[in-house]
């Protein structure tokens, strides 16, 4: 099988593979961004206190969590339309992404937050510091600290996801592979390339999570 | 300056502060002792509302602590706390864990904290450690930056809970030398502990407290000698042997 | 404009619940060999065979560290190249199964590692061979451990498996794409489609949730 397979077109056709990996980079990290913001939101509201404020985040983490991230973009693909509104695949695409892993990344700090020794917060309301005040400089700066790697694994999981956009059209690493796939009939070289350049990421990736656990700066425990 | 009236307290059907009544005036440094699970952290905690009593009245410089209503941030600001487990922020150098509550609470301007936040570490002695973190610091000199942070916001009225209980003994002398050194100063103090040293040289008052009751307050001089309870005396002859 | 749609929606419900029985059977099927294929391959891997060790960290990291649609595409459009034909059910349990048999093994592989080194000393000590250390011994315990992840990990495969509606197969995710092109309400119609999904998987979310705060105390203040 191998001396059928075509490296000289693979060659030839790299430009565009190296496209669709840095759009499949950029795509995952915008998606990131947005789910860390969709993520401490919900989580804060979920460790609120108030009902008014838990209802809702609860709803929104177990609704993502308990369906699939294809029927969430089909939902915003040819929901929004229905809506009247307007996005690019694009953009449609980031947004349910962030949505979906805003839901995981708000379990994943929640983890974070309940590592956190509760003497930290009486510290912070000792001192008079108000809820958003104790959230925004001694709550989540340490949650956050200690949920890196697992952040760092949910990158991953997005640079996997963000493969499902090629469905609705967007140009990024899978897409590039079903081009050449139906465009050249060549799906072997096709998928086989795009396959290799998603474990390159994933690597870089599974290297930067191993070497933040080794070099936390700060125990999560201070005394003793 | 602190005044409990008849307060009460429940953890479920634990009954852990039974018509607790307790005056500390201005500049008065009153040392709370009994032996474990009798009250005396629940007591301090109380003062500055880290617990909510259930029935009774605290007023802490006039203000109704035991009021739903009572602006907190306000309260708490005026009494520094600190805890027998020193609690710094672990992501923070020790200058940044005391200028905090300042910046955020009080709104000073960063140079004019910063200035503050040395001022301070120097007075417990530590200002070459402003930059290091928590975990760089011995247990001694954490707990003189804790101290640091709970002046920080100018208190009116100090309170302490255990705070020397953790450290190994040869560092209890540090921290004990920064509190004796604000007891001289004037300031309002309360202090849970079993350091009777601390407790003849600046105290002015000792309350003992055992079960969820103050069993007895008194002057340190006629405390260890004319103590007049059962229980005091028991308590006494446990923690004077060591 | 919507009455109507939800109308026709409802009219077409039969079709939903078809696609649904599809989803299950694909689920069902490939969550069945997953397991066991994941249990063996996690055992073996605690047997620290370094071949073994070293094949399977491969095949990981190559499941890992690609998306699974990618993996689909792989099998249903390359085999039948290499002279393997499979049709779209047969390609998605397969590609499912590959799939989920490297998750359920890493889970499986972990909580056998959480067995502390005495026990199997003792078990070894008492004259167990090695597999009977592992069937008597180490298993039972790690089984405890092993269940709130692995029910996680069955949502996250029941979920995955609306990838394989891309392959032609008719589960309920492609029952709400071909039914779009007619009713053109995405809100309706993956309303509907992911209200089926929440009520194969909330279930089982509910469950593993119970399971993991049963391990850990859970409250904290801010």
């Amino acid at each position: 099988m191998l001396e059928t397979f075509n490296f000289r077109v693979i060659w030839a056709t790299m430009p565009q593979f190296l496209h669709g990996l840095g759009a499949t980079a950029w795509i995952s990290l915008a998606a990131l961004v947005g789910a860390m913001l969709v993520g401490i939101v919900a989580c804060v509201m979920r460790l609120s206190g108030r009902r008014l404020l838990i209802v809702p985040a609860v709803a929104f983490i177990e609704i993502i969590r308990s369906t699939p991230l294809l029927a969430q973009l089909y939902f915003f693909y040819f929901g929004l339309p229905a809506l009247g509104l307007r996005a690019t695949e694009t953009q449609t695409g980031i947004m349910a992404l962030a949505l979906n892993s805003g839901a995981y990344v708000a379990e994943i700090i929640r983890a974070g937050v309940m590592s956190i020794p509760r003497g930290q917060t009486e510290a912070a309301v000792a001192s008079g510091l108000n809820l958003l005040q104790r959230l925004r400089y001694v709550i989540l700066p340490q949650a956050i600290g200690v949920s890196i790697p697992a952040l760092l694994g949910q990158m991953i999981v997005l640079v996997k996801d963000s493969a499902l956009l090629a469905l609705i059209s967007v140009f990024e690493l899978t897409r590039a592979g079903q081009l050449m796939a139906s465009e050249r009939f060549m799906p072997a070289e096709g998928f086989f390339t795009t396959a290799v350049l998603y474990l390159l990421l994933y690597f870089v990736l599974k290297y930067a999570s191993g070497q933040w656990q080794k070099r936390l700066i700060f125990r999560p425990a201070g005394g003793l | 300056m602190i005044r409990f009236r008849n307060v009460n307290k429940w953890f479920g059907p634990l009954h852990v502060l039974q018509a607790i009544n307790l005056d500390v005036a201005r500049s008065e440094v009153a040392v709370v002792c009994g032996p474990s699970g009798s009250g005396k952290s629940t007591l301090i905690r109380c003062i500055n509302r880290l617990e909510t009593i259930v029935s009774g009245e605290i007023h802490v410089d006039g203000v109704p602590v035991h009021d739903p209503g009572t602006d907190l941030i306000h309260l708490r600001a005026d009494v520094g706390f600190v805890f027998q487990q020193f609690n710094l922020y672990p992501h923070m150098t020790a200058l940044e864990n005391v200028t905090l509550a300042p910046m955020k609470v009080r709104r000073l301007k960063a140079a004019h904290a910063r200035q503050l936040g040395l001022d301070l570490l120097d007075k417990v002695g530590i200002h070459e450690k402003a930059d290091a973190y928590p975990a760089q610091l011995s247990g001694g000199q954490q707990q003189r930056v804790a101290i640091a942070r709970g002046l920080a916001m100018q208190p009116k009225i100090m309170l302490f809970d255990e705070p020397t209980s953790a450290l190994d003994p040869e560092m209890i002398n540090e921290v004990l030398e920064v509190m004796i050194q604000l007891a001289r100063d004037g300031m309002t103090m309360v202090v849970v502990t079993h350091e009777m040293g601390f407790a003849r040289e600046v105290g002015h008052k000792v309350i003992f407290m055992d079960a969820g009751q103050i069993v007895e307050t008194a002057p340190p001089d006629e405390f260890f000698t004319r103590a007049q309870s059962e229980r005091t005396l028991l308590f006494l002859s446990k923690i004077l042997t060591h | 404009m919507w009455g109507h749609y939800l109308q026709s929606l409802m009219a077409s419900l039969p079709f939903f619940f078809k696609g649904l029985g599809v989803t299950v059977q694909v689920a069902g099927l490939s969550l069945t060999i997953g397991t066991v294929c994941g249990f063996a391959l996690g055992i073996a891997r605690a047997g620290r065979v370094r071949a073994v060790d070293l094949a399977l960290s491969a095949y990981l990291d190559l499941i890992r560290g690609t998306p699974f649609l990618v993996q689909l595409f792989i099998i249903f459009f390359i085999l039948p190249e290499w002279g393997v034909h499979l049709d779209a059910f047969a390609s998605a349990v397969l590609s499912l199964s590959v799939y989920g048999t490297a998750y359920i093994c890493e889970i499986v592989y972990g909580a056998l590692q959480g067995v502390g080194p005495g026990q199997k000393e003792a078990a070894a000590a008492s004259g167990l061979t090695w597999l009977q250390q592992m069937r008597y011994v180490v298993v039972p315990q790690a089984l405890r451990p092993i269940l709130p992840p692995l029910v996680g990990q069955y949502v996250l495969l029941i979920k995955d498996t609306a990838v394989v509606s891309v392959i032609g197969l008719t589960d309920v995710t492609r029952v709400g794409w071909l039914t779009v092109q007619r009713i053109p309400n995405g809100i309706l119609v993956f309303g509907l489609v992911g209200l089926m999904y929440f009520l194969i998987c909330y279930p089982l979310v509910w469950v593993s949730n119970r399971l993991e705060t049963r391990l850990t105390v859970e409250e904290s203040s801010l």
